[in-house]
This record gives structure tokens, sequence and C-alpha cells, in this order.
């Protein structure tokens, strides 16, 4: 009976509690993901550090990956013309396509909210994000075609003759071409998320504020933004690891070219799977991939818990 | 009030803008392409046709509509458990206090790195040997198991927004754990439950890769693996590939289209409450 | 527990026999079991009518011209086929881990030819089916360890510049003898109000710009330069290939040839007259408004051009090796090849397939092809393959646009050489 009462006890004790119910909660989730993502990553992983017999080779794939030209070639960076090496062309993309994602989303998700017919209006935004992966880079290539493009043809209408030929033609175009296409089929993401966390907000908040004599701008800096912070950690940390994993529109745009101007380290691991059919290398860029993602999820975890 | 109508005129801007590199596949689908040489936006000749939706709607060897109704089968569950799973796993998360609990979190958030091309021989062996291979469930488990990082990093953000207050007021009524989550946070997160939707509804239907990986019986192909099947080694007529882009894009249109409605009703519930 | 926590269950329950299933397969006695189950069964059904899948790249107009052979086989063989479409980008994916887990999605495969000489481990010996028919063909498959392992199809070549007829006859235009004319040519092309520039580029993943050097190549440096580059015994920075870059090639890009233009519009841009030459291979009779308008000639002095074929293999773990390699032969025979040919849009690979086979425009171009010296040059880039080749073609796509990067292209060919 002491025992009994000693075991029921441990049951209610709060931390057994807590732990048994985030147990509960949280397993099936668990399983699933150690199952289908898990136990397969791992063995990629080990491939990228042992060769074909499976011997242990340390990082010998890393620094042949890095050795190549194609991941790393930092001598042509600016003031030269890419390519400038997967890794650089990533974090270009990163640095263009992430403040202008977000701030966009942003705008279109505020603006849009309002607007007559804002269901209509969102749907179009949504377009790019439900285009299939063979027709967004096809639907970028055509919008910077020499003869078929609109973006051409309007800076040639406007005088620009130099920005009027086909851009995926020409190295010093190609990546911007696809990174300006990128935010247009991405939008659509930071909007919608964007959209759900201005439903948190309570209308009491402005109304209070508006009370105070706070205008609309007043209002977005102090109340919107802030109440936004938890969806815009979110809305980074997606992007950023989209953007490094970017490889649909590359690869149906460009194929990486010309001359490497618009290779990224998925299509290079793409190239040394199922091309040169290295999969140990093709594992070690998967592995390198996970490495920078690793960086900004402790970037995340941080910022998260302050 | 102009100022309510210039937010207006902007947002049809905007959106007008946005439909522009569209409005290319479209015309595409709908006008020969000897017409689109120029561009689009020349209009004579102009002749329109709806042929080629009909033809890659009756592909003879991918027929688009039979690849939609596939895509459904797999999507729906696809989308349902992951939401499910992912919501009780972000409320987990969230509210109960364990050692090395966000190290497990930041471990999740860290996998959605991994690139899917590089799972795909591990995870074929193992998707045979449970006898999963070349069926629905597999894929759909497989989805379900590639959406549950983001959609637990996405919903345990958002849950982190609804005040506690709400929360702690319906545990001294005497109601358990599982009570409070089914019967107020879940209703709580509708705007967030819906966002995820869209979202992952869409990756699930544009999934290429999985697919085409575990799938193989002809019958049982999802619509974005017949897309590549409508176009040869050499031929390529981009009529009926757009078509039946348009078409395959048409279903998570829709959805989120009507899904919208679930915003302004969370928003609603919300004020109500 | 709550009356409301009904589903919590039902959630447990779905993923314990997901685990459980997952636990208990793997044990070798079920796995076996269910195996040998499967295949019983299957033998049962399949003794009389084997049903074979066949996974070629062709859709549209392409697959129509290729399934009267597989209803022939049918009738022949006894047996039943289906044909699967597959483009050899997308089986890259997919045969990797179906080899890895001992399975195969079809018993005949057209694949690369470099891909499978990589993966002979997973592929059928078909050296006693080839070894009756090799003296016929035009095409070598490359031998692995003096083995076969991949057969030839039918036959595509890049013959040269196709020009429209009535464009030709309308500004007193001719095909050029000799390179100064072919100069001339493009001068007056040029010249003819409404055209844009005589030449356009072509531009997929790359290939169509590959192919036009390629074709300059073996004008200049014979078809012996071409297979010496394919065997890594002459290098790319070799004078004699840079000669023939840097004074053919090169003068002529900018000035002649235009920008890489996707290359079906640039049918259609080109049928417009707004260019007057395009470079492309004999697949481009079937693509345009009128085959009897298309006129073709290759650079003066050509003695041979690049003719190409699909290649075709029989995986490992094919529950119907015999009758797949049956049905291989039968494609590669005399009269397997003569029903394939006879659908146009392809040429024979083998020798004694008579031009009465083909239909009328097809027949034209045989006969051309039958002046030529040398009609089925290997195609560089497909015979080095690997990641090499889209190397390639993205590195001609650069000089496309960057002529005077000539030399760190040539070096950049040759640092990417595959070794061995």
């Amino acid at each position: 009976m002491a025992r009994m009462m000693q075991r029921r006890r441990i049951w209610h004790h709060p931390r057994v509690r807590d732990g048994l119910a985030f147990i509960m909660f949280t397993g099936p989730a668990l399983v699933l993901i150690v199952l289908f993502i898990i136990l397969p990553a791992v063995q990629t992983i080990v491939l990228s550090f042992t060769d074909d017999t499976g011997a242990f080779v340390g990082l010998r794939y890393f620094r042949e990956v890095l050795a190549n030209p194609d991941t790393w070639n930092i001598r042509r960076f600016p003031p030269g013309i890419p390519p400038w090496g997967s890794l650089v062309h990533n974090a270009v993309w990163i640095l263009v396509h992430l403040p202008l994602s977000v701030a966009l989303g942003l705008i279109l998700a505020v603006v849009l909210d309002k607007a007559w017919g804002a269901t209509v209006l969102k749907s179009i935004i949504f377009l790019g994000m439900v285009t299939p992966m063979i027709i967004g880079g096809v639907i970028i290539r055509f919008l910077f075609d020499e003869n078929a493009g609109i973006i051409t043809a309007i800076l040639r209408g406007i005088g620009l003759e130099a920005l009027g030929r086909t851009w995926t033609a020409y190295p010093e175009t190609a990546l911007v071409a696809l990174i300006l296409g990128s935010v247009w089929l991405w939008v659509g993401f930071s909007m919608i998320l964007y959209s759900a966390g201005l439903a948190t907000i309570p209308r009491e908040y402005y109304e209070a504020a508006a009370v105070d004599g706070a205008g609309p701008l007043q209002q977005f800096w102090h109340i919107t933004i802030p109440a936004l912070r938890p969806v815009t950690l979110v809305i980074v940390a997606m992007t950023i690891l989209w953007e490094l994993k970017i490889f649909d529109i590359v690869y149906t745009a460009t194929l990486g070219g010309p001359g490497g101007a618009t290779m990224v380290l998925a299509l290079q691991m793409y190239f040394y799977a199922f091309r040169a059919l290295q999969f140990n290398h093709a594992a070690a860029v998967a592995t390198l991939l996970s490495l920078f993602t690793f960086i900004v999820g402790l970037w995340f975890t941080r910022t998260m818990r302050t | 009030m102009t100022r309510r109508l210039g937010i207006h005129l902007i947002a049809w801007a905007i959106g007008l803008i946005w439909l522009i590199p569209f409005v290319g596949i479209v015309m595409s689908s709908l006008r020969p392409q000897r017409e689109l040489i120029h561009g689009w936006w020349n209009l004579s000749p102009f002749t329109l046709s709806l042929d080629n939706f009909i033809e890659a709607w009756n592909h003879p060897s991918a027929p688009l509509g039979q690849g939609i109704r596939n895509s459904l089968i797999v999507v729906i569950p696809a989308t349902i458990v992951p939401l499910f799973i992912g919501a009780m796993a972000a409320y987990g998360f969230l509210r109960f206090r364990v050692p090395f609990s966000n190290t497990l979190f930041l471990i999740i958030v860290l996998l959605m790195s991994i690139p899917q091309q590089m799972v795909a021989v591990p995870l074929f062996r193992f998707m045979r040997d449970v006898g999963l291979l070349d069926t629905y469930t597999g894929l759909v488990l497989v989805h379900s198991a590639w959406a549950l990082p983001w959609v637990i990093l996405f919903l345990r953000n958002y849950l982190s927004t609804l005040p506690p207050e709400i929360e702690e007021a319906a545990s001294l009524d005497g109601a358990n754990r599982f009570q409070i989550f089914t019967r107020i946070v879940l209703p709580l997160s509708v705007p967030g439950l819906a966002s995820a939707m869209a979202l992952q509804l869409t990756w699930a239907w544009n999934d290429f890769f999985m697919a085409l990986i575990l799938l193989f019986d002809p019958d049982k192909l999802v619509a974005t693996q017949r897309i590549p099947l409508l176009r040869g080694q050499y031929q390529v007529d981009w009529g009926v590939l757009t078509a039946a882009s348009l078409l395959t894009m048409s279903v998570p249109i829709l959805v989120f289209a009507l899904l919208q409605r679930y915003y302004i009703r969370g928003l609603v519930g919300w004020t109500l409450k | 527990m709550g009356r409301r926590t009904w589903w919590l269950g039902v959630v447990w329950l779905v993923v314990l026999g997901l685990v459980l299933a997952a636990c208990a397969t793997p044990t070798p006695q079920v796995i076996k079991e269910t195996v040998v189950v499967t295949k019983e069964v299957e033998k049962v059904v399949t003794k009389e009518i084997p049903t074979l899948t066949v996974i070629g790249p062709w859709a549209g107009a392409e697959m129509d011209q290729f399934t009267p052979v597989l209803a022939a086989a049918e009738e022949k063989l006894g047996i039943k086929v289906r044909y699967r479409i597959y483009r050899a980008e997308d089986l890259s994916q997919v045969l990797p881990p179906q080899f890895a887990a001992q399975q195969a999605p079809g018993d005949v495969i057209f694949m690369w030819e470099w891909w499978v000489r990589e993966n002979a481990e997973h592929a059928v010996d078909l050296s006693d089916i080839w070894a009756s028919e090799a003296e016929q063909f035009m095409l070598q498959p490359t031998p692995v360890d003096g083995k076969i392992y991949n057969v030839p199809y039918v036959l595509w070549v890049k013959p040269g510049f196709w020009y429209k007829k009535s464009f030709f006859e309308k500004n007193g235009l001719e095909p050029p003898t000799t390179w100064d004319e072919f100069i001339a040519l493009l001068d007056k092309i040029s010249a003819i109000p409404g055209v844009k520039k005589a030449i356009i580029t072509g531009d997929g993943v790359g290939w169509p710009v590959g192919d036009i050097v390629e074709h300059f190549l073996i004008t200049f440096g014979g078809p012996e330069l071409q297979e010496d580059l394919i065997a890594g015994k002459v290098k790319f920075t070799d004078p004699q290939v840079r000669q023939i870059f840097a004074e053919r090639l090169v003068p002529l890009l900018g000035t002649y040839f235009s920008d890489p233009v996707e290359w079906t519009q640039a049918i259609d841009l080109w049928w417009n007259e707004e260019y007057g030459l395009y470079f492309m291979g004999n697949w481009l009779t079937g693509m345009v408004e009128d085959p009897d308008d298309l006129g073709v000639f290759t650079l003066p002095g050509a003695r041979g051009v690049v003719g190409g074929t699909d290649w075709a293999f029989v995986p490992k773990y094919s529950e119907n090796v015999d009758a797949a390699k049956a049905l291989i032969a039968f494609m590669i025979s005399k009269e397997g090849m003569e029903i394939r040919v006879k659908q146009g849009g392809k040429l024979a690979s083998r020798k004694d397939v008579s031009p009465n086979a083909y239909p009328p425009a097809d027949r034209a171009l045989a006969e051309a092809l039958a002046q030529i010296e040398n009609p089925a040059v290997p195609d560089l880039d497909d015979a080095v393959g690997g990641d090499w080749q889209r190397y390639f073609w993205d590195q001609m796509k650069l000089l496309w646009v960057k002529p005077d990067q000539l030399d760190t292209v040539l070096e950049n060919l040759d640092a990417r050489f595959p070794t061995q």
C-alpha cells in the first residue's frame, strides 16, 4: 500500500508528468523522423567519410570538394564576373534574396490584407509557390530572353540596349536573373506566414494605440513588427535553407552555366552523384550543406531563447 | 477615403506585376508557339485553342487526369498527418520543460537541411525492406516525415505567440493536457494551421523527386511525375507541357484560395473569445 | 484519461504498427518467403506470355515511330511488351537506388552508353547476341573487360547547316563548296533585310552548341582528330585544336552566330527567316512545317559527320533476361531496324538496310550521307560522357558569349578531362 502510494506520487511528480506528456506529444513525430530522415541521413554522412570499400578516409572528400574551383573561386570575386564558385553563389543568393523576400512578403501581407479582392491577389502571389519545378526555371529563362522576354523588351524600350539580350546566356547576368526570378517564386511563402502572423495580433492592441494617438506607421513599427518576430524567425530560417538547397530553377534554366556562372551547392552535389557517379563526393557536399544549416540552426535557437 | 483607394490601387498594381511572368505560360498553352517567338504580348495573329489541355488530360502515355487523382490520394493524407502530429509535437516542445528538449528541437530543425537526393539509396532500401515501396502509404509516410521538421518549427513559434493565460485558466477548470490541446490550442491556431496546410499541400503536391524514386507503377504515377513524361529526348511540345503544368497547378491554387477563409475565421475566433 | 483523448490512441497505434512492420520484416526468413511466393506466382503467369517493360526516352511523335517495332516483336516472339518513357536524366536518379536494392524498373532500358559501362556490374552480358551482328554495324560499343553490355540502336546524325530551299532561291543563295564561299554566303545572308544574324545558335542544356564545335573539329582536323580527342590522345590546348578554334570558329562568333537561343524556339525564328542557317541533327525534319523545303550542307571539306545512337541494355535484375535479350536481338536485326526506319525520323545504324526502307525525306538524307566518307563519327561528349559532358557544353556556351576567353576554356577542358 505504501509502495503504491509512493509510485503514485512519482507518477504525479511535476517533472515526471511533464516528461511523460512530452513523450506522448512528441513521440509520433520523433518516430517518423527517425525512420525516414535520420536513419538514411546518417548513412549518407557515413558515406562522406568512407571510400567504396567502407574504409575510413577522414576528410579526403571534403578536401577534394573544396579544392574544386566549382566550389570556391574567390579570386574572381568582384570586380571579376562569375563564376565565383558554388559557395559564393549560394552566399550571394542569400544576401540578395533573403532581404527582398522577407521585406516584400511583409509588405504584401500587410497591403493585400486591406485591399479589395485580397483572396484573388494573394492567390496570384501564391502562383510562384505552386509552379512545378520544370516550369519555374523555364519561366525565368523566357522572362529574360532576348526574343520572347518581357523584361528584356521593356529594358530595350527604355533605352538600355545592353540589357536587352538573353540574361541567362551571359555570365554577368545569369546569376542575377535567377535570383530575381527566385524572389518571384518564393515571396508567396513569406506572405502566407506573415498573413498567419498578422491574424494572431489582437485588434484591441491597435485600437488602444489609436486611442493613444499613434499613427499607422507608429502602430506598424511598435505593434506589428514586434508581434511578428517569431514568424519572421521562421521565415528567415526557412528562406535561408531554401536558398542553400536551391536546385530546380538552376537545373532547368541554366544547368549551372554559362561557364559555371550559376553553379550552386545542390546542383554540384547532383552532378557529383548522377553525372560523375562519385557518391562519396556528393555525400561530402550534402554534409557541408548540413554544416551550414547547423550554423543557421545555432543562430536560430539562440535568437529564439532571448 | 483617397488613401484607401491608393492602397487598393497599389495592391492591384503589385498583383498585376506579379502575374506577368505567368501570363507567358497561359499564352503558351493556348496559342501556337509560332505566335509567341517575339513575346506573348504580340497579339496578331491571335489564335486560341484548348487542344493542348485536352491532349495533356488524355495523353496516351501519361494521362494527367489519372495523375491528378493519384496526387490527391497522396497529398490529402500527406497534409493531414504531418499537420496533426506536428502540432502535437510543437505543443509538446513549447509547453513541457524536459532536459535536452532544446537540443532535440535543434536537431530537428537541422534535419531540414538534408537534401532529398542524398537519402535516396538508403531510403529506397528501407522502404523495400518494410514493403512500402511503390505504395501510396509509403510515399505519404515519407512526405509526412519530411514535412515534420518545418511544421514543428513553424507551429512551435506560432503557438508561442498565443498567450499562455488561456490555457492556465482552462487547466484550473480541471481540463487535462490533451483536452487543453484539442479544445483550446488547436482552435486558436487555425490561421497558423491553415498556412501550414497551404504550404505543405503545395510542397507535397509539387514534389517530384520522392515520387520519382518511390513510385514506379505506371498507373500510380502522380501528376508531377507525368509532366516530364510529356516531353521526350528531343521533342518538346511547350504547348502541352505548359497546359499540363497549369492543370497541375490549378488544384493547389484552388485549395489556397479556399483556405484563406480560415485565416479570417481564425481572426474572428480570436476576437470572439 | 479524458474521452477526448481517443485520437491520441489512434495516432499511437498507427505509429506502433509502423514500427512493428519496420522491425519485423527485416528478419531474413520472412523476406525469403515473400520473395519465393511472388516469384512462383509470376512464373506461373509468365511462363506462357512473358511481359517485358521497355524504357526509352521517346515521347510524342518519336514514341509513335517506335511502338510499331514493339508490336512486331510481340507477334514474332510471343511476348507482351509495355513501353514506358524515362529520359536518361531521370533514369540516372531512378536506377542507382533500384540497382542497390537489386531491382530494376524495366527489362530493356535505353540509357547513356558511358553510364552503362560505369555500371556494368548491374548489366547482362550481351556479347552473344552482339557477336553475330557486329560486322553489320557502323557503330561499335566499347567493351568492358572484353564483354559487351549495351548495343546500338537506330542512328541520328548531325549533318550540318540546314537552310530553307525557298529562302535560298528567293535570295539567290547557293550552298558553299569552299570555306571562302561559306564566308561569302554568311555575308550575303547577313545583308538581307530582316535577317538578324546569318546563323542561329540553338541552346538546350548546351548540346546544340557542342555539336557545332564538333563539326568544325571534324571538318578541319578530320574524323581522326575527333577520335583522338575522345581517346584523350590529343589535348584541347594542342596547337592543331587551338588553331581550329582560333582561326575558324572564334572569328565567326558574334559576327555571324547569334547568342544561344532555346533550340525549339530557334526553329521558329529561323523558319521565320530572321536567321539564314541552323545547325541541328536530323530530327529537325520532323519538327518543321514543310520538310520538303529543307536543305542541308556540311562545312566545305568535311570528311565526316557525327552520327550517334541510343544504346540499350538489360539489367541483371530483370525477371525475363532471356526474353529481354531476344527482344533486343530483334530490335537490332535487319528486320527490326527496317520496321523502325520505315516510320521516319531515324536512320539505320546497320549497313545492310536498303535505302528503299526509308520514307522519302530520310531516303534523301541517307543517300547524301552515303557520299560522306564517315557518316557516323562518334559524338565527342556522348563518348566521353560523365560530368565532363555537361562541363564541355557549359564551357562552349561560355565561349559563345566570351570568345576572348578561348585559352581559359581550352585549359579548363583539358584539366577536367577524365583520366584513364
